[in-house]
C-alpha cells in the first residue's frame, strides 16, 4: 500500500485533531476548525471531540521552507485538568500518523510521517502561560523538534460574549533552524466562538496568524 | 511596512478598554444594584416580557463591592426570564475553570442540547451556571454534575429555586 493509500485510509477512519495552542479537545461532540501560520509551516485542521478527554482529527501542513506538505490524523489526549474557582490548567499529549509529501516541485515524492508531543497551559481570566512542543519525523524529509512557551496578560476582563483581548510573548526554539530562538510578540483577540491571533516575528520577518472557530 | 502594520495592531489593541465595548452592556452597576434586591427580583420576572434585556445582569453584580465569596444567584437574559415567567424551575450551579467564552460556549452546547432545558447561560465573573428548566422537567444534581463533565468541567455547588434566586428561606 502506497503511503498516500494509507493516509486516504486514515483520513476516512476519522476527524481530526491538533497541536493547535487552543484548546485541542472541545466539549462532547464538539468540531473545531484551526488554521495557523507560523515562522515555518501553514496549517489547517479540523477536529472532533467524542468524549471530553480527546479528539482527533485531520490535518494538513505545509513547510514553506521545506516545500513539502504533511497530512496527519491527530488524536489529542487531555491527560489532567486542573480546576479551580478562578483558574484552569491543562496537560494534553498528542501525536499524529500521516503522509509527508514533496510541493512547488520538490522531487522527494512522499513518505510516512510521525509525531508526537505535549501542550499544557495554565489560564485565569487576565493571565495566561502555556507550553508546547512537537518531534515530527517525516521520512525523507527529515525530522524536526520544536517547542514554545508563552506567556500573557488581559489588559481588560470582558464579560460572557464581549471581545477578549490578550497581548501575548511567544519564545519559540527549533534547535536544526538557523535561527533556533524566536521571540513573537502577538495580539489574541476571542469572542465568543472565534478566536484571532496576529503575531509578527521581527527576527525572521515572518507573520503568525492564527483562526479558530468553534462550533 | 510589516513592521508598521504590526505597531499600529499593536496600539490599536492598546486602545481598546472594556469602556470601548461597555456599550454591548446598556446595564448599568446602578441597574445592577437596582436588580440585586430580591424583591425586585420578583418584579422583574414578572415584567419580563416588556423587558427587552439583550445582555446578562447577574443579581448579585456589584461593581463597588464585589463579594467572591457570596453565592453567585440566577443570572437574568431576556430568555432565561422568559423560561421563569413560564413557570421554569430555576438552577445556578458553580462550575470550576470556567475562564473563557470557549468555556462557556461548551456548557452552552451540552446543556442547551437538553430538552428538560428552557434557558441556559454562563457568567464569567460569577463563575456560575444559570439554568432554568422547562415546567414539569428535572435534572438531579447528578445529571446535572455529569454533564458539566462532559462540557470538559465540574460543578461545586448547585443551589435551587429559591436559593438560585438568592431568596433566602
Amino acid at each position: 500500500m502506497s503511503s498516500r493509500r494509507l493516509c486516504a485510509a486514515l483520513l476516512l477512519l476519522s476527524l481530526g485533531s491538533t497541536a493547535s495552542l487552543a484548546r485541542p479537545v472541545s466539549y462532547t461532540g464538539g468540531l473545531t476548525l484551526i488554521e495557523e501560520s507560523d515562522r515555518q509551516a501553514t496549517s489547517v485542521l479540523v477536529h472532533f471531540t467524542p468524549a471530553h478527554q480527546w479528539s482527533i482529527g485531520l490535518r494538513g501542513e505545509r513547510n514553506r521552507d521545506q516545500d513539502y506538505a504533511l497530512y496527519t490524523l491527530h488524536p489529542t489526549w487531555l491527560a489532567k485538568r486542573w480546576f479551580g474557582k478562578d483558574y484552569q490548567g491543562n496537560l494534553y499529549l498528542h501525536g499524529g500518523v500521516g503522509v509527508a509529501e514533496g510541493v512547488s516541485g520538490n522531487p522527494l515524492g512522499e513518505d510516512i510521517a510521525f509525531h508526537g508531543g505535549l501542550m499544557a497551559d495554565w489560564e485565569t481570566r487576565s493571565l495566561f502561560a502555556s507550553y508546547r512542543s512537537r518531534y515530527l519525523d517525516a521520512g525523507h524529509f527529515g525530522t524536526q523538534f520544536m517547542h514554545a512557551a508563552r506567556a500573557g496578560f488581559a489588559p481588560y476582563i470582558g464579560k460572557t460574549g464581549d471581545l477578549h483581548t490578550w497581548l501575548m510573548l511567544e519564545i519559540d526554539h527549533r534547535p536544526s533552524e538557523r535561527t533556533s530562538f524566536t521571540a513573537t510578540p502577538l495580539i489574541r483577540f476571542f469572542k465568543g466562538p472565534v478566536l484571532l491571533e496576529l503575531g509578527y516575528t521581527f527576527s525572521i520577518n515572518q507573520p503568525l496568524i492564527n483562526f479558530t472557530y468553534r462550533l | 511596512m510589516n513592521h508598521r502594520l504590526f505597531i499600529s495592531a499593536i496600539t490599536l489593541s492598546l486602545a481598546i478598554t472594556p469602556a470601548a465595548w461597555s456599550e454591548d452592556h446598556p446595564h448599568s452597576s446602578e441597574h445592577q444594584h437596582h436588580d440585586a434586591a430580591v424583591g425586585e427580583s420578583d418584579t422583574a420576572v414578572n415584567e419580563a416580557p416588556d423587558h427587552q434585556h439583550h445582555h446578562a445582569h447577574p443579581l448579585e453584580h456589584s461593581d463597588d463591592a464585589p463579594n467572591q465569596d457570596s453565592h453567585a444567584t440566577l443570572t437574568r437574559t431576556d430568555e432565561i426570564d422568559r423560561a421563569l415567567v413560564a413557570g421554569g424551575t430555576p438552577i445556578v450551579a458553580d462550575v470550576l475553570g470556567v475562564v473563557c467564552d470557549f468555556c462557556a460556549l461548551a456548557m452552552n452546547k451540552i446543556f442547551g442540547s437538553r430538552p428538560e432545558v428552557a434557558a441556559v447561560y454562563v457568567d464569567l465573573d460569577t463563575k456560575a451556571l444559570s439554568l432554568v428548566l422547562s415546567p414539569g422537567s428535572g435534572l438531579s444534581d447528578a445529571e446535572i454534575a455529569e454533564l458539566a463533565v462532559q462540557a470538559g468541567y465540574r460543578i461545586a455547588a448547585i443551589r435551587r429555586d429559591e436559593a438560585a434566586l438568592g431568596i433566602s428561606s
